[in-house]
């Protein structure tokens, strides 16, 4: 049984279609990220799994319960943390998880010092004294995650997790949600920021207009693209690099190749661990001296590229 | 059930913490009943102490729990609601909540303003007022109910909340023997109006607790009976428009 499985899922909102009849699984303790750019059907699939909203055709079941048809068992079994924070104005950070710590069933001689564990943890400890309406954007936001860190839900479902958090306050909650995952949550996360879905995900899907594109391992993803490798080589000055380009052009698994200076190339292979010892016995034989090789992988934002056209990391959302 | 009493308990405490509209009910509400009515008892020629804190005490009762429809349209707008949507406890049960909620937050709050009535009450209206104080959270809910209602009406709009609120209060307590006895309404409305005040829960309420709690009659079941009867349809609709609202929401998105 899969911990989370939609088959033909639909989702209109009047005349949008945000989902596409999406067929989606997710298994138990794995961690996986949604990827897409905005309006590609992230938020509304996790809504609909976190019974806000209510699918306009098709099942989605969370566990073995359905969504529509047990509302109150899917809500027993899984926790959200909403992309934008949803606090009680009047209530300081601590009286908020102290709220949902109760209601979501955790026990009272554990809550107290789960609280003072994540609020200090996340960095929230000096803040606990503020109002919510008075915690930054970052504070507010570490706040929602510290909700399910505290509930530890079987299916934990995060939407942007770290948007509006600085660099050192990503990498933690980064690592309390790996945290989670070791403790035996499955994990679900929509974000649209490279950087997270490499760190965190098993397994992505790209999500395009309502669609699931792709569902695989960030590893195997990457595999897949053509040319996606990009090794860049410099040479020693006074090398042939006419004759040596045209030849470098006619090794297996060579893509394209672009001088980038004097000396200096470009390529992009289908897979570096293949064709950079090619490289090298060419040279060998030309007796050409390397002075440097860089090999760098692509990265997620080309993978959804080269499944859907468009690039992900938009100036506004990178 | 814990659950509903729950998040019951925090929309209680969220009207509390609304300092400036705390500020301003018991401002307007105090200097009513010892400006207005103490020194107006001097002036005329019936106790009006005794005619007009009780109609202070309603219209706190009233003005508090038409404060949870506020409250439901604030998080509507915040997207609290969402948050509400994904918490281990059933739809009807959040409906539940606020309505509790809301009921209690006006029973406390005119609570609060009787206890300082007290002060210069017999001792038997005591008794009395605990005997009518249930009857009187049932109307609170009711109340609670026509605020619902509005929020769901009002949707995102926040300023037609408040515009329907302030209609509703204005026909409600005009229509009510809350600030005139009944023999004036009869001089000056047709029959069919003087019918409609005479039913309204609020008059019911005001007379009750004129009757019992400052007059010292003894209790008598039938006024409170009609009392319930009066607020139960009120408490129900409004459950039933929040269920409404709701259900738009998690189809829509919004309302």
């Amino acid at each position: 049984m899969y911990a989370v499985e939609t088959q033909n899922l639909t989702k209109r909102y009047g005349k949008t279609q945000a989902l596409k009849g999406l067929d989606f699984m997710l298994d138990s303790e794995e961690i996986m990220v949604l990827l897409g750019p905005n309006g590609s059907g992230k938020t509304t699939l996790l809504l609909i799994l976190a019974t806000v909203l209510k699918p306009t055709s098709g099942t989605a079941k969370v566990g073995s319960y359905d969504v529509t048809k047990q509302p109150t068992k899917v809500r027993q079994v899984l926790g959200i943390s909403f992309q934008e924070a949803r606090g009680f104005w009047r209530h300081k950070p601590a009286e908020i998880l102290r709220f949902h710590a109760a209601i979501c069933g955790v026990p009272k001689s554990r809550r107290d010092t789960a609280i003072e564990e994540i609020l200090k943890d996340l960095e929230l400890w000096e803040a606990r004294n503020k109002l919510f309406m008075h915690l930054s954007g970052g504070q507010a936001k570490r706040l929602e995650v510290s909700k399910l860190l505290i509930q530890r839900p079987k299916l934990a479902i995060f939407d942007e997790p770290s948007s509006q958090v600085d660099l050192r306050g990503k990498r933690k909650i980064w690592e309390q949600i790996r945290k989670l995952r070791e403790e035996g949550s499955t994990i679900l996360i929509a974000t649209n920021e490279v950087r997270e879905a490499e760190y965190l995900a098993d397994r992505v899907t790209i999500l395009d207009q309502g669609k699931s594109v792709t569902c695989d391992s960030v590893k195997n993803l990457k595999d897949e693209i053509t040319g996606g490798d990009i090794v860049e080589l410099e040479l020693e000055p006074g090398t042939d690099s006419a004759r040596l380009q045209e030849e470098l052009k006619q090794i297996q698994g060579t893509v394209s190749l672009v001088s980038g200076g004097e000396n200096r190339y470009k390529a992009h292979v289908s897979i570096a661990e293949a064709w950079v010892p090619k490289m090298t016995n060419l040279c060998f034989k030309r007796k050409t001296r390397l002075l440097s090789v860089r090999v760098t992988e692509p990265s997620l934002d080309d993978v959804f590229l080269h499944f859907t056209g468009k690039a992900l990391e938009t100036p506004k959302n990178a | 059930m814990l659950r509903v009493l729950r998040l019951a308990r925090n929309d209680f405490s969220y009207f509390f913490r609304t300092k400036w509209l705390m500020a301003i009910l018991l401002s307007l509400n105090l200097s009513d009943m010892l400006v207005v009515a103490l020194v107006y008892r001097k002036l005329m020629t019936f106790d009006y102490f005794q005619f007009f804190v009780p109609a202070v005490i309603i219209m706190g009762l009233f003005v508090a729990a038409l404060d949870t429809g506020r409250r439901i349209w604030l998080a509507i707008r915040e997207g609290v609601i969402h948050y509400y949507l994904s918490l281990p406890i059933s739809t009807i049960g959040i409906v539940c909540a606020y309505l509790l909620a809301g009921g209690l937050a006006a029973v406390v709050y005119s609570g609060s303003l009787l206890l300082i009535a007290l002060i210069v009450l017999p001792a038997h209206a005591v008794w009395n007022t605990l005997v009518l104080f249930p009857f009187l959270f049932v109307l609170a809910m009711g109340l609670a109910g026509i605020a619902a209602t509005l929020a769901a009406l009002a949707s995102t709009h926040g300023e037609f909340f408040f515009a329907y609120q302030q209609i509703v209060q204005i026909v409600l307590l005009t229509l009510s023997t809350v600030f005139y006895p009944i023999d004036v309404i009869r001089q000056y409305l047709p029959d069919f109006l003087v019918r409609i005040v005479s039913a309204n829960p609020l008059s019911l309420a005001a007379d009750a607790m004129r009757k019992y709690t400052f007059a010292g009659f003894p209790i008598e079941p039938w006024p409170l009976t009609t009392l319930l009867l009066a607020s139960l349809p009120f408490t129900i609709i409004g459950a039933l428009a929040y269920l409404a609202a709701l259900h738009t929401i998690q189809v829509k998105g919004k309302l």
